[in-house]
């Protein structure tokens, strides 16, 4: 697929906000993304080869050194996955650590060092670690952990605010979407409201998809080459700076799935599916000897219907962009897994298109 | 109604040592822990890692009861609710259910290690891990347990259960999916099953930041589980452990409940590190308002995982229902489950098996009828109540990081005290 075209057709999408000024998830002030990518070739002891197409994603949703917990809620549906910190954000509905996207033979090695991370910054704890686990295995061929912890810590220290790599990077390496290529993918929006901006950011791990579902909607596509895909999982990570409490959350986070048109995109009996939204405002401090009382701001639901609409079009743009920006790879299949045909992808579009 | 809540239909072999406490019941229990306190009771499966002679962790000077003088509940004579134990009265008397434990005790001073794993392994089938219905609880979700995603999303676990420490979560976790692999190895495209790694926060008795587990520690307590007696108190992931102020630790016990002419077990197993020492209640008796001296200042942040298995055959929705009823067997002790504990239940029942490959469109599944599942709720409180005051009365004292010191709970004290109300005779 040509990069430009596809640029040109996600912006023929008529979408109604605003794009922040990099169109990523990085727009909302203080969060940080950092990519490891760790693809090599091994030769096992028995001399055969072992390809290692995998990597690491981390979201900050500010900088550590704060100790400030922020409102989260989650969503997820088809559990292949695992998510640390469950109980907590469940029950507390907040976190207090990067989220890092892995895989899971580098899961515990990600949360024992974001362990680490934390003790090394001289605050209180970061726990629990937030590790969101993607299934790559159809094109890693890991069956142990790829990372040490120092990789980890060099990825943690590395984030940056700037602008977000897509594509075949970072936990997006070993990714694939309907048995062609897919990866990480980035987007934003904003609004405004009584003058001041407000924005919603999106990344995504898009690893789902049903090549043979979606031919039979899509008459004559071209199904050749597809890399065998057994299961899958689109991880969404939102960030905002619009005040939200925990029940708002989820309700964005609710109407943000809802909207997707996830009949087209999803395996139904295979992929899993997380959307994860956090809000940078209305941040807690999490000292020990903290105030006995706690003032947060209520958003009206007129404000909530903006930042939902918001959330809707960075995830299906960032959706989007995962799939088209994606490189061809080689990795256990055999054969290198090819970019999606740009016939399917215009298809795709069309359907993203019309739910906005 | 009256009839649902009856455990008349207990089969007679257990009816017999169902109902009042009987004197005679009361001084056989007596006489097994008078015998248990001379012999000393015996190390059981699990494996221990020593960098310095055992007697050094205990701190013989205080005068705490040392290891040979510690006792279950039920071998003092405290009978815990109506309903009889299994076998072992253990949750390993849930056949396929194994227990293996590795217990580190390394060094003294700031770097003192007392830590562990307990791994609690379901039936796994003959050649892959079988899938068994599973559901979970949060009482209070300031805790770690993995692997809560697919549970509650599928409604099965096929992993083992691992309950460490907070800070060895990372490790054990990447120690399991190692194992996970290996054994799933063989099985294209079946994804890598999601382990269940429990943690509770041991840093007033272990240098918890050290992180000092290994992946082997792991792998050893996987191969070391077996189906016999379960070793309680300061081991495994309960080494370090400290609950209602005193040592806490590993805790297990099992109740044997009449369905309709079945007989299902259900056991349940805790790793106690939560609560104060005044809430503590042994059968309804105040002991932590009672109990004299062996002080210390606690730490703050504690939490405790309870696993119940069964062989009664339920559905998730049911095993939900069996994990909040474990959660009123904790309340039974006293706990009342403070903002800092993180007190998750996980419940599995062995009563169905799923298969994991099938070319069946429809297969059998058995489940209890609602209205007949009383027993099993009573029989989970019971186990769970008895399964926290062994952890207490089988901790032996461990002297920790700093010289931070848990006492094991004085069982002569305990013993007067439920005389004094009446729960044992003079």
């Amino acid at each position: 697929m040509n990069s430009q075209n596809n640029r040109e057709m996600i912006d023929s999408i008529p979408w109604k906000y605003q794009r922040g000024n990099r169109n990523a998830i990085t727009d909302v002030q203080h969060i940080k993304v950092g990519h490891l990518t760790v693809s090599k070739d091994l030769l096992d002891r028995s001399g055969k080869k072992i390809m290692i197409r995998t990597g690491l994603t981390a979201v900050f949703p500010a900088d550590m050194r704060k100790e400030e917990r922020f409102f989260t809620g989650f969503l997820q549906s088809r559990g292949i996955n695992d998510i640390s910190g469950y109980a907590v954000v469940e029950d507390f509905q907040y976190l207090n650590s990067p989220i890092v996207l892995s895989n899971i033979h580098n899961f515990g090695a990600v949360y024992n060092a974001i362990l680490s991370y934390g003790f090394n910054l001289g605050r209180s704890e970061i726990w629990p670690p937030i590790v969101v686990s993607l299934d790559d295995s159809s094109l890693d061929g890991s069956k142990e952990s790829s990372v040490t912890e120092s990789d980890v810590l060099k990825l943690l220290a590395s984030a940056s605010s700037g602008s977000v790599a897509e594509g075949s990077v970072g936990i997006g390496t070993g990714l694939q979407t309907f048995g062609w290529k897919g990866g990480i993918g980035s987007s934003s929006r904003t609004f405004t409201v009584d003058e001041r901006l407000f924005t919603v950011g999106a990344l995504v791990a898009a690893n789902f998809g049903n090549g043979q579902g979606l031919a039979e909607r899509i008459a004559g596509a071209d199904l050749e080459n597809r890399a065998p895909h057994e299961t899958g999982s689109l991880a969404m990570i939102l960030g905002t700076d619009v005040p939200l409490l925990p029940y708002q959350i989820k309700r964005i986070v609710f109407d943000t799935v809802l909207s997707l048109p996830l009949a087209t995109v999803a395996n139904r009996d295979k992929d899993s599916l997380i959307c994860l939204l956090f809000s940078v405002a209305n941040a807690m401090s999490m000292k020990d000897e903290g105030p006995r009382l706690f003032r947060y701001t209520l958003s009206s639901d007129a404000v909530l219907k903006q930042a939902a609409d918001a959330a809707s079009e960075s995830v299906k743009e960032a959706i989007l962009r995962s799939i088209c920006l994606s490189k061809p790879l080689d990795g256990i299949w055999g054969e290198k897994v090819r970019a999606m045909p740009g016939s399917l992808f215009r298809a795709i579009l069309e359907n993203f298109k019309k739910s906005v | 109604m009256a009839s649902i809540l009856s455990v008349e239909d207990v089969s007679p072999f257990w009816l017999a040592k169902t109902g009042d406490r009987s004197k005679g019941d009361t001084e056989m229990n007596r006489r097994l822990f008078i015998k248990n306190s001379l012999a000393g009771i015996p190390l059981l499966s699990s494996s221990f890692i020593f960098n310095m002679s055992r007697e050094s962790f205990l701190d013989a000077e205080i005068g705490s009861p040392e290891r040979g003088q510690r006792a279950r509940a039920r071998e003092m004579g405290i009978i815990i609710g109506d309903l009889s134990p299994g076998p072992m009265n253990a949750i390993t008397d849930v056949p396929g259910v194994k227990v293996g434990q590795t217990t580190i005790l390394e060094g003294q001073g700031e770097h003192a290690i007392r830590t562990g794993v307990t791994v609690i392994r379901p039936p796994e089938g003959q050649h892959h891990g079988e899938r068994l219905f599973a559901s979970f609880f949060s009482l209070n979700g300031w805790g770690e347990m993995t692997g809560l995603v697919p549970i509650e999303d599928k409604g099965w676990i096929e992993s083992p259960i691992f309950l460490t420490g907070t800070y060895n979560v990372g490790i054990v976790y990447s120690a399991a999916v190692d194992y996970l692999t290996q054994r799933n190895s063989g099985q294209k495209g079946r994804p890598v099953p999601v382990p269940v790694v429990a943690e509770c926060f041991d840093d007033f008795l272990s240098h918890s930041q050290s992180r000092r587990i290994k992946k082997e520690d792991v792998f050893t307590a996987l191969e070391s589980a077996t189906d016999g007696p379960v070793e309680e108190g300061s081991v495994g992931g309960g080494t370090g452990m400290t609950s209602f102020g005193f040592k806490g630790g590993i805790g297990t016990s099992s109740r044997v409940v009449g369905i309709g002419g079945n007989n299902y077990t259900v056991g349940v197993l805790v790793m106690a590190n939560t609560a104060s020492r005044r809430q503590l209640r042994i059968d309804g008796v105040p002991v932590g308002k009672e109990v004299q001296g062996f002080e210390y200042t606690e730490g703050k942040t504690k939490s405790i995982i309870l696993i119940a298995a069964t062989t009664a055959p339920l559905l998730p929705y049911q095993l939900k229902k069996i994990a909040k009823r474990v959660a009123l067997g904790l309340a039974q002790t006293g706990a009342i489950s403070h903002t800092g504990s993180g007190d998750i239940v996980l419940a599995f029942s062995t009563g169905n098996r799923i298969p994991v490959e099938t070319n069946q469109s429809f297969s059998g599944i058995n489940a209890v009828n609602d209205f007949w599942i009383t027993p099993l709720y009573q029989g989970t409180v019971e186990a769970t109540q008895e399964a926290i005051i062994n952890a207490l009365t089988t901790a032996e004292t461990i002297v920790g990081k700093g010289g931070n010191t848990a006492h094991g709970i004085p069982l002569d004290q305990v013993i007067d005290i439920m005389k004094k109300y009446h729960r044992l005779e003079d």
